[in-house]
């Protein structure tokens, strides 16, 4: 199938592709925003977990000064220094001369988790993020409180982890996602192009069907297509049997008219030579010729130019040839000739009309076996897309100079006819409408040697 | 000689009529192929004239009915439609030649011609018995080169006898092939036909043959 702007299949792939590009594009980012959420969820839980139990150890000694119960709080990395899990105790009404940060997490060491200024309502938890003491970004939770003893001051709760490990999770998620979303992908694609590959395959049936019914090897299309497809077909049938009926009728029609025509010329004709020759009778004479001329001419141009445009024709050689031969060898009778077709492949065949075939290969078998001493003989091959058919005979042969004339006759209406003594030129106009065209040479056995190319049928 | 003449246009066929009998031949007609089947079935012609374009039964049928009868009698076909398809048909269907519309008088009377003298076996235009000549062209009979005068009646008949010399040829086939359909036939004048015959012509050329009719003698 060939792609462009009008294919089908890239039609169809293309809708498919942009759709699951988009449905995996937008799947693997709200996957991702999910999970980030998720992990992020987690890690304040646990955070707030830990302020809860910060919360709870909180003590003020007699002076005021908040201290850490006794009992410690549990998670060793709260002992390891710049282990990524922090917490500090912090004044949040500093009079001069005061430490702000009254309490930390032995973790810490000896920096100091910075939070920005905020407005906190007792008891409520709010979040931050902030760079740690090593550079580190940081998730922090924070509550204020006031301890019942002392209503003057006020304490800024906080507790901090290292976000990155959370983060690293995020990332492994985000590539796994990419790879199987990808893989997903991968497989929908292919999916997708079987589907169109057998979804389109009817067509490509059809096609093939075309091409047979335009080589002549089937008059119709035939098998069965999709329900989506049958209606198409039987159309397409139903104009194919229209057009040989609208041309078997032309052909009918265009006999008819001769029949019509040609009995009251040749009564015209008869009485214009019983008369004493006159000038009246000669014209009538000259013109009753003219008129047959005409008659026959446009005759076999109009069944030509309504049969070679019609699809499906095959017309095999041999037949035709044989039949002619047979004809001629009673036409010719009295001149005892040789006539001969060397084995001619029953393969051969014309992509035509049968008359129009038998027409060209009669007259120039006729004008052959008129000019021929002793044998015409005839010769046929394929070249390609062509049929060749050598019609030879051993006659006198036209000089060289001559053929060019003779052929030209066939253009001009007037000049054409039996008066040169062939009758090449409807050969010529035929061959010429099927695309094919005629050449005239010396015989091997020194007559007229006649070319006949047409296209060929497979 | 006598043909049968088949066209159902009444100018044509009587416009052909006049110029065989001109020629010489004896015409029966037939207007529609029916007719022509009976008449070609029954009757002994020497040619048949067959246009193919005929009312009730088409020329080509026609045709192959008196083939496959077994009928050998010269065909000559007249076609308006100048296809070879339709000549190949006529030829295959039985047809000894075609000549196509509008024609040539002279050109349907050569066509004739060469048709009864290839059904006789005869190879030239110019039938030769000794020295006596008929030209079937011109009809002009020659005895040693001298132009021998002859009627109508005696042409006929010496033209019949020249078409089959050496063989034995009955009167009533005689009557036959000079006389019409309609026409009241009378053996008897072919008697005096031979007889005016054998006056002009040199001795022993017509034989008779006791009991069976006449033969032209071989040299």
């Amino acid at each position: 199938m060939r792609a462009g702007a009008g294919s089908l299949r890239l039609r169809l792939l293309g809708a498919t592709l942009a759709t699951l590009v988009v449905a995996l594009v937008g799947a693997h980012w709200w996957l991702t925003g999910l999970f980030r959420d998720h992990v992020l969820q987690q890690f304040d839980a646990s955070l707030t977990q830990q302020l809860d139990q910060l919360t709870a150890r909180l003590e003020f000694d007699a002076q005021g000064v908040p201290v850490i119960g006794p009992r410690a709080m549990s998670d060793p990395r709260w002992e390891k220094p710049y282990s990524g899990l922090y917490w500090q105790v912090q004044r949040l009404t500093v009079f001069a001369g005061q430490s702000s940060a009254v309490l930390r997490s032995r973790s810490l060491w000896d920096a100091q988790l910075s939070l920005p200024d905020d407005a906190l309502a007792d008891g409520t938890i709010h979040r931050h993020h902030i760079t740690g003491p090593r550079g580190e970004p940081l998730r922090a939770v924070e509550r204020s409180l006031k301890a019942a003893e002392q209503a003057e001051s006020r304490w800024r709760l906080m507790v901090a982890g290292d976000l990155r490990e959370g983060l690293a999770a995020v990332d492994r998620f985000t590539g796994v996602l990419a790879a199987s979303l990808g893989g997903l992908g991968v497989l929908l694609t292919l999916a997708a192009l079987a589907q169109v590959a057998v979804g389109l395959a009817p067509l490509r049936t059809m096609q093939q069907g075309l091409q047979r019914v335009r080589e002549g090897r089937q008059q119709r299309l035939q098998g069965r297509f999709p329900n989506e497809l049958q209606p198409l077909i039987d159309e397409f049938n139903g104009v194919l049997d229209r057009n040989a009926e609208v041309v078997e009728r032309a052909r009918a029609q265009a006999g008819n008219l001769a029949h019509a025509l040609k009995t009251p010329l040749a009564i015209l004709s008869q009485a214009a030579r019983k008369v004493e020759p006159t000038e009246f009778s000669a014209l009538v004479g000259e013109q009753v010729e003219v008129a047959e001329r005409q008659l026959h001419w446009h005759l076999a141009r109009a069944r030509a130019a309504a049969t070679h445009h019609v699809p499906g024709q095959r017309t095999a050689l041999e037949p035709v040839l044989a039949s002619l031969l047979r004809a001629m060898g009673k036409l010719h009778a009295d001149r005892h000739l040789d006539l001969g077709a060397d084995e001619v492949a029953p393969e051969l065949a014309f992509a035509g009309e049968e008359q129009d075939l038998q027409e060209m290969l009669g007259n120039l078998l006729d004008n052959a076996c008129r000019s021929a001493r002793a044998a015409v003989t005839v010769r046929a091959s394929r070249d390609g897309a062509w049929l060749r058919i050598v019609v030879d005979d051993d006659g006198p042969g036209i000089a060289p100079e001559q053929r060019a004339a003779v052929l030209r006759r066939g253009v001009r209406l007037d000049e054409s006819r039996d008066g040169s003594g062939l009758g090449l030129a409807i050969v010529v106009d035929l061959a010429r409408l099927y695309g094919g065209d005629l050449e005239l040479t010396t015989a091997d056995a020194g007559g007229l040697g006649v070319r006949l190319s047409l296209p060929a049928a497979t | 000689m006598r043909l049968l003449l088949v066209e159902d246009d009444p100018i044509l066929r009587a416009q052909l009529r006049e110029g065989l009998e001109d020629a010489g031949y004896v015409v029966d007609e037939a207007d529609n192929g029916r007719d022509a089947h009976f008449q070609g079935d029954t009757e002994p012609y020497d040619a048949v004239v067959l246009d193919l374009g005929l009312p009730l039964l088409d020329g080509l049928t026609v045709l192959k009915r008196w083939r496959d009868a077994g009928r050998v009698t010269p065909v000559l076909i007249l076609t308006a439609r100048d296809n070879w398809s339709e000549k190949v048909a006529g030829i295959d269907a039985g047809a000894d030649d075609y000549l196509t519309k509008p024609f040539h008088m002279e050109e349907l009377l050569a066509r004739v011609r060469g048709l009864i003298r290839r059904a006789a076996g005869q190879a030239s235009p110019v039938l030769r018995c000794g020295d006596l000549a008929l030209d079937t062209r011109s009809g002009r009979v020659t005895l040693g080169g001298q132009t021998v005068t002859l009627t109508s009646h005696e042409h006929k008949v010496l033209d019949y006898l020249m078409h089959r010399p050496g063989t034995v040829v009955s009167r009533s086939e005689l009557t036959e092939h000079i006389y019409a359909q309609d026409f009241d036939r009378d053996s008897n004048t072919i008697e005096v036909f031979v007889g005016r015959l054998r006056k002009k012509l040199p001795p022993g050329l017509i034989e008779t043959v006791r009991g069976q009719g006449y033969r032209l003698a071989v040299p």
